[in-house]
């Protein structure tokens, strides 16, 4: 007769991060769980935190264009636009129709790239490698079209008080049509794959569902919030730049789980594309969209202003307030949605298994930062090296 | 429509003063000790899916001896968005927690403790160092306070 040995289950304590390869950002889940099961799940941030708020309260209004578009890669275009338009309240100037639409235009091209990366991530998370690459390359055609339009590639600084940095002629508009028009067969093909393919479905479905309840009380923002039925959509609500006279649906879903939030990102990346194209067709030309930096004001009367913008990863929202009294603002406070939606979505793990973390994390999209690699230093040697953070995991360094 | 006005005479009903902030956010601006009961207040007759609290901005206006803290709060549907604004003395700036009616608040709570030293009462997860780096929290100095030095 074999005698029954009973394993007591113990809480075990799982660090993930702040480097590690399902984690594309610097942030550390302290996991604990229950054999499989997670218990409870510690957020522990601060491993890239900057000082940007303070460095734009020592630096003049017009330099702090740039360095808030430096906050993040990603969607630098949304981060000065929301800055801009601070400011443009603060002044009571405002840009013409051309430059607004401009303005919504470089903001749609990041939003459709910022999805189409997350969503290849995801896929490369749950280990479809292959979708990884493809969509990436596809992602390549909206990068080719985000620097004909602003001249950089990722950088845009295209945004600038009163207007924005340069005017599209008619050969650029028919080469962002051409690629707005061969993308969108690829996304729709995508969107299929994440429909229909097995691998995704089955690792997707069901995996952190959340209420609307959940979101409200937690102050979730963007498609996480749109797929649990929320519909928030600054977009929609403020009306600002050319939202207002540009045709769009906010996307929702009432789901709630992972893969209704990697679905929304596939329908908001075909709103874009339409909304895109609507754009180059329907181009205002009320003038130069370009102003003349000379003539900006120089003096910024004192009053607050607080805007909000819907970037890819949801409500972006700036405070910036002038004191009237120098060159610099007194305050310039910076939301961003990766605040809301990593930090107080630790529930959201709970009674999932450990392999789901890195899912859940991923379908909140957290904005990667600039961590894909490291830098080995070999002090005997006195040589460094990069390595891609795969191989730190792998042992193979 | 009519929710709607019963939600901004609820929140008038706190306030002891009014302002605006560009763009047309309507501002009311209350007691301290009233935050807590104004969160209380929405979710008890609106309930949790009437609203989120999107943003917790602390300022520090050194020349008055106060600490500004705005609770942006956007009530659904309608997507308004609207602050509660109140002053804490700059010495000792301490207000109560609402992270235990409202989970939403955890971020900007952190974040505000950590970058100005405003203390929430109650609030278990408070600690230094959550975004400012050690060597700073070492010293006991408070980034964004204007007399920091940072």
């Amino acid at each position: 007769m074999s005698k029954v040995v009973e394993i007591p289950i113990v809480t075990t304590e799982v660090p993930i991060g702040p480097q590690h390869p399902a984690l594309h950002e610097p942030i550390m889940l302290k996991v604990y769980a229950e054999g499989e099961r997670v218990v409870r799940v510690e957020i522990n941030t601060g491993y890239n935190h900057r000082g940007i708020e303070k460095l734009c309260e020592k630096n003049s209004f017009y330099r702090d264009i740039f360095i808030v578009g430096r906050v993040c890669g990603i969607c630098n275009a949304v981060h000065a636009n929301v800055y801009v338009r601070a400011l443009e309240q603060i002044l009571d100037l405002y840009p013409n129709k051309r430059a607004q639409y401009l303005r919504v235009l470089a903001m749609e091209l990041e939003r459709i790239h910022s999805h189409m990366l997350i969503n290849a991530v995801m896929a490369e998370i749950i280990g479809f490698e292959t979708l990884f690459m493809h969509i990436m390359l596809d992602r390549e055609k909206v990068m080719k079209a985000k620097e004909i339009l602003t001249g950089g590639r990722v950088m845009a600084d295209y945004m600038m008080v009163g207007g924005v940095r340069r005017d599209i002629d008619e050969e650029k508009r028919s080469r962002l049509r051409d690629i707005l028009l061969k993308l969108k067969p690829r996304v729709e093909y995508y969107k299929k794959i994440f429909e229909e393919d097995e691998t995704i479905t089955k690792r997707l479905i069901d995996v952190s569902r959340i209420s609307y309840r959940d979101v409200t009380s937690h102050g979730l923002v963007g498609p996480v919030a749109r797929a649990s039925g929320v519909k928030i959509d600054s977009r929609a609500s403020d009306k600002y730049d050319a939202y207002g006279e540009i045709p769009f649906n906010v996307v929702t879903r009432n789901e709630g789980d992972s893969w209704a939030r990697m679905m929304v990102r596939w329908d908001e990346v075909l709103e874009s594309i339409e909304m895109g194209l609507y754009i180059l067709e329907h181009l205002p030309s009320d003038g130069n969209p370009v102003p003349d930096e000379k003539r900006l004001p120089r003096k910024f009367p004192p009053g607050e202003a607080y805007t909000r913008v819907e970037a890819p990863r949801g409500e972006l929202t700036y405070y910036v307030m002038s004191d009237g009294k120098g060159q610099n603002p007194y305050r310039v406070k910076i939301r961003t949605p990766s605040v809301n939606n990593i930090i107080n979505s630790g529930f959201m793990y709970l009674e999932h298994s450990l392999a789901d973390v890195p899912v859940i994390l991923a379908s909140l999209d957290p904005c990667i930062s600039c961590m894909e690699r490291v830098t080995v230093v070999d002090l005997e040697k006195k040589t460094s090296y990069k390595v891609h953070l795969k191989d730190l995991a792998g042992g193979r360094v | 429509m009519a929710v709607e006005m019963d939600k901004h005479s609820l929140l008038e009903s706190f306030s002891i003063g009014k302002g605006v902030v560009k763009p047309n956010r309507k501002v009311y601006i209350v007691e301290p000790g009233s935050i807590k009961k104004i969160f209380h207040a929405l979710i008890e007759k609106y309930g949790y899916e009437s609203f989120y609290l999107s943003t917790l901005i602390g300022t520090d206006l050194k020349d008055e001896g106060k600490i500004r803290l705005d609770y942006y709060v956007i009530l659904l549907p309608e997507e308004e968005t609207i602050v509660l604004r109140t002053h804490l003395p700059r010495e000792n700036p301490v207000i109560d927690s609402i992270i235990d009616i409202l989970p939403g608040a955890l971020a900007g709570e952190l974040e505000t403790h950590d970058l100005l030293g405003v203390v929430f009462n109650g609030n278990p997860f408070l600690k230094r160092g959550a975004f400012v780096p050690s060597d700073l929290v070492e010293k006991g100095v408070y980034p964004l306070r204007k007399d920091s030095g940072v």
